[in-house]
């Protein structure tokens, strides 16, 4: 019974990624995505070496702890928020090992063992242990510090446990985070301190170095409880069965009156709503909707337009850039039976591109809250989103027919696992997508000031809308031509 | 219905199929069997232009399948269950094959009456996505959906795997009623060597891609076609 152990857990991982179709493609990438992971750690360590002079410059009087200690429910609850949408709990992995002579025990102590790996439980380390460093070289401090930090941990690590409770309903998910939403609110907008009780609670921690059992306790707690549900969980009927689901966008009759077109549209939303991978990549979109605040809140990107156009194109281009990219491979797991069908081409690629042209409206709408920023904001977000309606959306769809690796529809991404679709063409089209509005706008800057390069965005995204029958032609023209390459590099799952 | 000329097909160098002839006249049914990598599955994606041929071509009603796409409205197919729409519930899946071939939801809801039997009350009505029924049944809600539009040409690859013996039956029985009725062609494949000799009138074995046998099925077929798989001593 003994043998099987982490390491041979470890082992099996090793082997999937190796034998896995096309490995030495997806290891040049993971090496690249290595690169990502590290100037992100690098980023966070600046960060945890820079929030101490950062918090002696901006409150001298405050200890920095305390300051770092106000942010900490905020940073928990999101973590809580993109570890429910990213972070899966790797249990389909281990059902060959259910018949094998392997205790259940051992089966539950490696994938909670894995778990913890999670990028996310590193985060807090990264970003807190250099602090505490330069706290200590920089004060007289005593142990209370670190005691501190551990109990930070042990958040991290309760969070990391605690998100496999609310993947499984929906209900306490919602409700989690309508409560932070509504805390956030009560604390920021109406003056009702809820969200300070945390904050207090991390002070009194960071105070009374004996209260960090708190915390222990809790971890522990959620440790057992997540062994004893996992354990039960091993059992095909439960763990390893879908969750039943309702059926949702069943409707939709509206889109009858399209004709063809409508059935294809009507696909689509099913598609989008259905599906995991989908929903998640419409959340991304909704994330990038808050790019813009990273650039116009900071006075030193007001003047450099470079940077604004960048962000205005991914305000309102977000669900336009990580959705269209997957053209055609959301319809890769039926894509040959698609293939024999009598399916007008035209209709098809017409949809996914009056739907990314949809979100670009909605985007522009919802970046409305932007005008707080002055009109120079509004009038890019306004000329930006006109620039992807009219030509990033068919740049976007042209950019598809080159991008054969299939999607797995019902299956949770990971966070810096999402390689699967990941291509050096895709690369490349980011040039278009990204670079030529920069350039479309910044020529005539250049020679005529603000409006020309404005204008010029405009024009280019009205171009494309005067041309789109010729330019959804030559898109036609390319899928059918890649047809067969698509079908076989979508059949390599 | 199906001519053949100088068909073959390779994968780096090896040979998988090779038909210098083959020509598959309307109304009937042909059935294709042969150990696994003999071709069968090879050939149906040729057919269908889901792969490109290394030589030669494939015509469906004089139509070359390769250079034109005019075959596709009476040319219906279900390979495996990626030929489902995994996110669609089954009435949902039939209206869209509906849509594509020419029928309005309300003709589809009454033309799929007509399978209730087969369906065994499993199937219709479940409110569940395809991609949640059983082997079984996703495998005959999309051999009816092939039917959809009344093709003039249905492939099926290995209909009567995974089903339970009633619908194995009942799936005879269907390909029959459909035969007397109408001029509909039928290629199916299979490892059952029962079935497909009781639903085809034509059986054509192949080896590792090529023709080896090509019968009229007589009472005899059966017996010839089980000494010829049976292990040789």
């Amino acid at each position: 019974m003994a043998s099987y152990a982490v390491i041979d857990s470890i082992k099996l991982s090793k082997k999937k990624f190796f034998r896995a179709p096309q490995w030495e493609l997806k290891l040049a990438i993971r090496i690249l995505i290595s690169f990502v992971v590290l100037y992100f750690l690098a980023a966070f360590l600046f960060l945890g070496v820079g929030i101490y002079f950062i918090a002696q410059k901006s409150a001298p009087e405050q200890n920095p702890v305390f300051l770092i200690n106000q942010f900490l429910i905020y940073y928990f609850g999101i973590d809580l928020l993109i570890r429910y949408f990213v972070q899966n709990l790797p249990i389909t992995n281990i059902k060959p090992l259910l018949i094998q002579p392997i205790s259940k025990n051992k089966i539950v102590q490696g994938v909670m063992l894995r778990s913890l790996g999670s990028f996310f439980n590193w985060i807090p380390l990264v970003i807190l242990l250099p602090f505490c460093i330069v706290y200590t070289l920089n004060e007289t401090t005593t142990y209370t510090l670190w005691i501190w930090l551990l109990g930070v941990l042990f958040f991290a690590g309760i969070n990391n446990f605690l998100v496999f409770f609310i993947n499984k309903s929906r209900v306490v998910a919602v409700g989690l985070f309508l409560l932070l939403l509504l805390g956030s609110v009560f604390q920021n907008v109406l003056g009702v301190p809820l969200l300070s009780f945390f904050e207090k609670g991390y002070d009194f921690l960071f105070l009374n170095p004996e209260a960090v059992a708190a915390p222990f306790l809790l971890f522990i707690l959620t440790i057992g409880v997540q062994y004893v549900f996992l354990k039960k969980q091993l059992y095909l009927d439960k763990g390893f069965s879908g969750k039943k689901e309702r059926i949702v966008g069943s409707g939709l009759t509206v889109f009858d009156r399209v004709g063809s077109l409508g059935v294809f549209i009507k696909n689509d939303i099913r598609l989008i709503l259905r599906n995991v991978r989908a929903r998640q990549v419409v959340f991304m979109g909704f994330l990038f909707l808050f790019y813009g605040i990273i650039f116009f809140t900071q006075e030193v990107y007001m003047e450099s337009y470079v940077m604004l156009i960048f962000a205005g194109i991914f305000t309102t281009g977000g669900f336009m850039l990580t959705f269209g990219q997957l053209v055609p491979a959301w319809d890769s797991e039926y894509f040959s039976f698609l293939m024999c069908q009598n399916i007008p081409y035209r209709n098809y690629l017409k949809s996914k591109l009056y739907l990314m042209m949809f979100s670009v409206v909605l985007s522009l709408i919802l970046s409305l809250p932007y005008l707080y920023f002055g009109i120079k904001i509004m009038t890019i977000i306004l000329a930006t989103a006109i620039f992807n309606f009219g030509m990033g959306s068919f740049i976007t769809l042209y950019s598809g027919a080159f991008n054969a690796t299939p999607v797995k529809l019902n299956v949770k991404a990971k966070a810096f696992e999402n390689t699967q679709n990941f291509s050096f063409s895709q690369l490349l089209f980011t040039l278009p997508k990204i670079v030529l509005p920069v350039l479309v706008f910044y020529v005539p800057f250049q020679f005529f000031g603000f409006t020309a390069g404005i204008i010029g965005l405009c024009l280019t995204g009205l171009l494309g809308l005067l041309f789109n029958g010729f330019l959804l032609s030559r898109i036609e023209k390319t899928y059918q031509k890649r047809k067969h390459q698509t079908l076989s590099s979508f059949q390599k799952t | 219905m199906i001519t053949v000329t100088n068909l073959s097909k390779t994968y780096g160098g090896t040979l998988v199929l090779e038909l210098p002839e083959l020509s598959i006249p309307k109304g009937q049914r042909f059935g294709l069997v042969g150990n696994n990598g003999a071709g069968k599955t090879t050939f149906f994606s040729l057919l269908l232009d889901l792969i490109e041929s290394s030589s030669g071509r494939i015509a469906i009603n004089d139509i070359d399948v390769q250079s034109s796409e005019d075959w596709k409205p009476f040319t219906a197919a279900f390979i495996d269950e990626s030929y489902l729409i995994g996110y669609l519930t089954v009435e949902e899946y039939y209206y869209f094959l509906g849509s594509l071939r020419g029928l309005s939801t309300k003709e589809i809801d009454e033309w799929v009456l007509g399978f209730e039997s087969f369906f065994n009350g499993e199937i219709l009505g479940k409110k569940k996505y395809l991609r949640d029924l059983s082997k079984g049944n996703q495998k005959k809600a999309g051999i009816v959906g092939s039917l959809i539009g009344s093709p003039d040409l249905v492939i099926l690859d290995e209909p009567f795997a995974n089903l339970d013996p009633s619908s194995q039956i009942g799936l005879k029985k269907l390909i029959e009623d459909i035969a007397k009725k109408s001029t509909i062609t039928f290629l199916i494949s299979s490892h059952d060597l029962t079935h497909v000799t009781e639903v085809c009138d034509r059986i054509v074995l192949l080896e590792k891609g090529k023709i080896l046998k090509d019968i009229k099925t007589t009472p005899s077929t059966l017996k010839e076609l089980e000494s010829y798989f049976s292990f040789k001593e």
